[in-house]
């Protein structure tokens, strides 16, 4: 200290100050909303409890893309459909993460009554929802591409010439779309389900339990409309073995679906999406067996879901200080 | 007469964290209040007495038996917990109702009927408890734990969300309890309300029991800290020089207020300034101690 | 052992919250697809009563009404601290659990099993041995269910996601791959009481009569003598913590 500081003393006002630097208006507050729900959909920025979940799904759907990658480096062809992926353990693990992770976005405003701080912002009433619908359908879109795209790379990665690839590329495509469609219609349905609780618990329980009935509903319904019918194997005269009707006979069943095995689809939003994958071209075997004439049907359901659970969401949000 | 409530050595801990740290303390009949900041520890006594946590180490009696896993003992004990969890779809009236036949009382309805009526809440019985304010939460949680006339009665935080008003009818309401001879154990951290309530205090600071017994004779136990005063004056700066020459005083300040004076000796100091300002013509015109609250003691006893 | 005064304040509590109406909705689903099945006719030799009231009925339905009603007769009051009012008098622990499983199994078996006869009597055209076979069957899955949930309820906070794990995971995922779950499972008590008189292979029972009956006590007893234990050592948390 100069012995200058003695004779000029200053006092230094810290006190409060108002901010006068720029402000971020309607979009800002969208794009802050959107990125923090986006994280929360991976427990990124919590503790490490709440990335379990979403770390242990993703490991795991990832698993058919692995293993593809390796059957193809061993020589043989692209053993997991683009279009279906694997679609069992897609349906498994989208019920767990959503169950478990809808809530995380949705739930804790609710259950904290932060919605009015929220809503005292120049920000408009749809547009909280609508940020955290987007932010979730990115997160379900991750989950969904992602294994496609390590799919897709894994088995290039083998191709030698640019019409393998090129032809890769050509089934990727509408892969790719059906994920978006599934990442839409479940995020959608995850989001308006958790706002119908404050608690996470309940939340996880509601989507859980719709998902999973409507899915085994749609599963039974499918089998047991399902016709079992037997066809006998002709043997030629001379070929050895037993010939003609008797006991011993060779026979083979097929599984021949009737209409209301096509209907039964519509029990469940993942059948409903595969019906509409199916109407739209896609010839990859899944468990619903053909949408026969019902195509259009299965697509206007999807819409209908959609449109009542971005509306149900509107009309959650409509009240601020929603309890 | 026997001790109502004994603790010997107790210590309670979750993995690493201590919070009550080797607690021996006797209570008896009459109002004893559990004092301490926030965190000190206080409700995990009451729940320790209250059977509703075992201890980690050490013995815990309530009349003789240990309070933990013993059902029985809430014949004789009343809890009034500090959360506020009631059963809120029940009216006043059904809860308290609910809890004199839970406690298998001859006359349930006359007995809730009683317990109402003292603590005031007749007029509003009949509503559902998820209508009710704070207090009259406060109120209905006294009334449930008071139905089976309770020889115990603890209370966590029992002033929390009550109005004055209300505050002074439980305070006559507990002094009466514990002039009747039954063990009133409550805890608080608002200081003015167990000054004027408890006869006995017990201090917890940081698990450890500080101090015991009346806060008066507690504070003047504690000679090692100076007694303040503030002394007004007809001529505060000659008094101060005079005074600053005797053995019992240990510091002078000339404030806005008065002289403040840092005594050693509590009673050396009382006897002497009489003398003192009458050997110098000094008018005494006010004489405080500026730290007999309970206040100043635990700000010591946190401190030290 | 039971104590009207606590089956009373259960009764309001679990009636009192709008979340009662969720207990009707799995069952009248079981309902309206058994009538909407029965209507269309489905292909004979489908063996569809079995397949639905057993995979469907007794492997969902039923675990999740009993999950959502098991853990709301005591999961909320022991969230919330509110049981403290009820545990800090002279009742009996063991009489606290046995009431609120009580409580909850007749009304699981007024939510769950009485639907579950109406659908297998809609089903199969009348009161056989399937119909009166899937209704004891769905008696005993009231019963030791409730005594699962309401352990867990005891056990942890987060028991509605530890029952749906149980349901989703153990039953139904490993239930159908690895054989020796089934041992350990209520769906397959139940099957197996089910089963013993409907005998129907569509019901996809595996175990008989005696073992079904055997397990399905000694699951019941032990989750209510835990919950006892449990609840007999409850404790409150101080505010230092």
């Amino acid at each position: 200290m100069s012995a200058d500081a003695a004779t000029a003393g200053v006092i230094h006002d810290i006190g409060y100050r108002r901010y006068t630097g720029q402000r971020l208006g309607r979009a800002g507050i969208i794009r802050a909303l959107y990125w923090h729900s986006l994280r929360s959909a991976f427990g990124i920025g919590r503790g490490a409890k709440a990335k379990i979940i979403p770390a242990l799904t993703f490991v795991v759907i990832c698993l058919p893309a692995v293993a593809n990658a390796v059957a193809v480096a061993r020589g043989s062809a692209r053993i997991v459909p683009y279009d279906t992926y694997a679609f069992q353990l897609r349906v498994v693990v989208m019920i767990i993460y959503i169950a478990a992770q809808a809530p995380e976005l949705v739930s804790r405003d609710l259950r904290s009554h932060v919605l009015p701080l929220y809503f005292c912002r120049p920000l408009r009433r749809l547009d909280y929802p609508l940020a955290k619908l987007a932010a979730f359908i990115t997160a379900c879109l991750i989950m969904i591409e992602v294994p496609l795209l390590i799919l897709y790379l894994g088995t290039i990665a083998q191709s030698h010439g640019g019409s393998a690839i090129w032809n890769q590329t050509k089934a990727l495509i509408p892969g790719l779309l059906v994920g978006v469609m599934w990442a839409v219609l479940l995020a959608a349905i995850g989001l308006v389900l958790a706002s119908l609780s404050g608690r996470r618990a309940y939340a996880t329980g509601a989507i859980a339990i719709f998902f999973f009935l409507t899915w085994i509903l749609a599963g039974i319904l499918i089998s047991v409309n399902t016709r079992n019918v037997v066809h006998a194997v002709r043997v030629a005269p001379g070929a050895g073995g037993g010939v003609g009707p008797g006991p011993g006979k060779p026979v083979f069943i097929t599984q021949v679906p009737t209409n209301a095995a096509h209907l039964s689809g519509l029990a469940s939003p993942f059948t409903i999406l595969d019906g509409v994958r199916q109407w739209l071209g896609g010839t990859s075997p899944s468990p619903l067996p053909g949408v026969g004439s019902y195509g259009a049907l299965y697509g206007v359901a999807l819409l209908v879901l959609l449109a009542a659970s971005i509306g149900g969401l509107a009309v959650r949000y409509r009240k601020a200080g929603v309890a | 007469m026997s001790t109502a409530i004994e603790l010997q050595n107790v210590s309670r801990w979750y993995g690493n964290v201590v919070a009550v740290n080797d607690v021996t303390m006797m209570i008896g009949p009459g109002v004893t209040g559990l004092l301490g900041p926030n965190g000190a520890g206080k409700s995990t006594v009451l729940h320790l007495i209250a059977g509703f946590l075992p201890p980690s180490r050490g013995t815990l009696t309530v009349g003789g038996k240990p309070s933990w896993r013993n059902p029985d003992i809430y014949k004789t004990v009343g809890l009034v917990p500090e959360r506020d969890s009631v059963y809120a779809f029940l009216t006043g009236a059904e809860f308290v109702g609910a809890t004199a036949r839970l406690h298998k009382l001859a006359d349930p309805e006359g007995a809730t009927r009683r317990a109402i009526g003292i603590v005031d809440m007749a007029a509003a019985q009949d509503r559902r408890i998820s209508t009710y304010s704070k207090g009259m939460r406060q109120r209905i949680k006294v009334a449930a734990a008071l139905v089976h006339d309770p020889t115990v009665l603890l209370l966590d935080e029992p002033f929390n969300g009550m109005d004055p008003r209300q505050r002074l009818h439980m305070m006559d309401l507990l002094t009466r309890l514990g002039a009747e001879g039954r063990t009133i154990l409550l805890s608080s951290h608002i200081l003015e309300e167990v000054e004027r309530l408890a006869g006995t205090i017990q201090v917890i600071v940081s698990g450890r029991l500080a101090a015991s017994g009346d806060f008066r004779a507690i504070r003047r136990l504690m000679t090692s800290r100076p007694h303040v005063f503030l002394v007004r004056t007809s001529d505060d700066r000659l008094l101060g020089s005079a005074l600053i020459g005797s053995s019992a005083v240990t510091g002078v300040e000339l404030t806005g207020r008065g002289l403040q004076v840092r005594a050693s000796d509590y009673g050396a100091f009382s006897r002497e300034i009489a003398g003192v300002t009458r050997d110098r013509g000094i008018r005494l015109r006010e004489l405080l101690p500026e730290d007999e609250s309970l206040e100043s003691v635990f700000a010591y006893l946190i401190e030290s | 052992m039971l104590n009207r005064t606590v089956a009373a304040i259960t009764l309001r509590a679990v009636f009192g919250r709008r979340r009662a109406i969720v207990f009707g909705l799995p069952p009248l689903v079981l309902i309206l697809v058994t009538v909407a099945l029965k209507a269309s006719h489905p292909p004979s030799g489908s063996g569809w009563p079995g397949h639905v009231l057993g995979d469907f009925g007794f492997s969902v339905i039923l675990p999740l009404t009993a999950l959502i009603i098991g853990t709301s007769v005591l999961g909320a009051e022991i969230d919330d601290g509110s049981i403290v009012h009820l545990l800090a008098t002279p009742v009996r622990r063991s009489s606290v659990i046995v009431t609120k499983f009580t409580v909850a199994a007749l009304l699981t078996m007024a939510f769950a099993a009485v639907p579950e006869l109406i659908a297998a009597l809609i089903a199969s055209g009348g009161a056989g041995r399937f119909a009166i076979g899937v209704f004891a069957g769905a008696l005993a899955g009231s019963m030791i269910y409730n005594a699962l949930f309401v352990m867990v309820s005891v056990l942890t906070t987060r028991a509605i996601a530890v029952g749906l794990l149980y349901v989703l995971v153990w039953e139904v995922v490993l239930g159908n791959f690895v054989s020796g779950a089934r041992l350990l499972s209520v769906e397959q008590y139940s099957l197996g009481v089910a089963n013993s008189i409907a005998r129907d292979s569509n019901l996809n029972a595996a175990l008989n009569l005696r073992t079904a009956v055997i397990m399905g006590a000694i699951v019941t007893v032990i989750a209510l003598v835990l919950a006892t234990r449990r609840l007999s050592e409850f404790s409150l948390k101080g505010d230092a913590v």
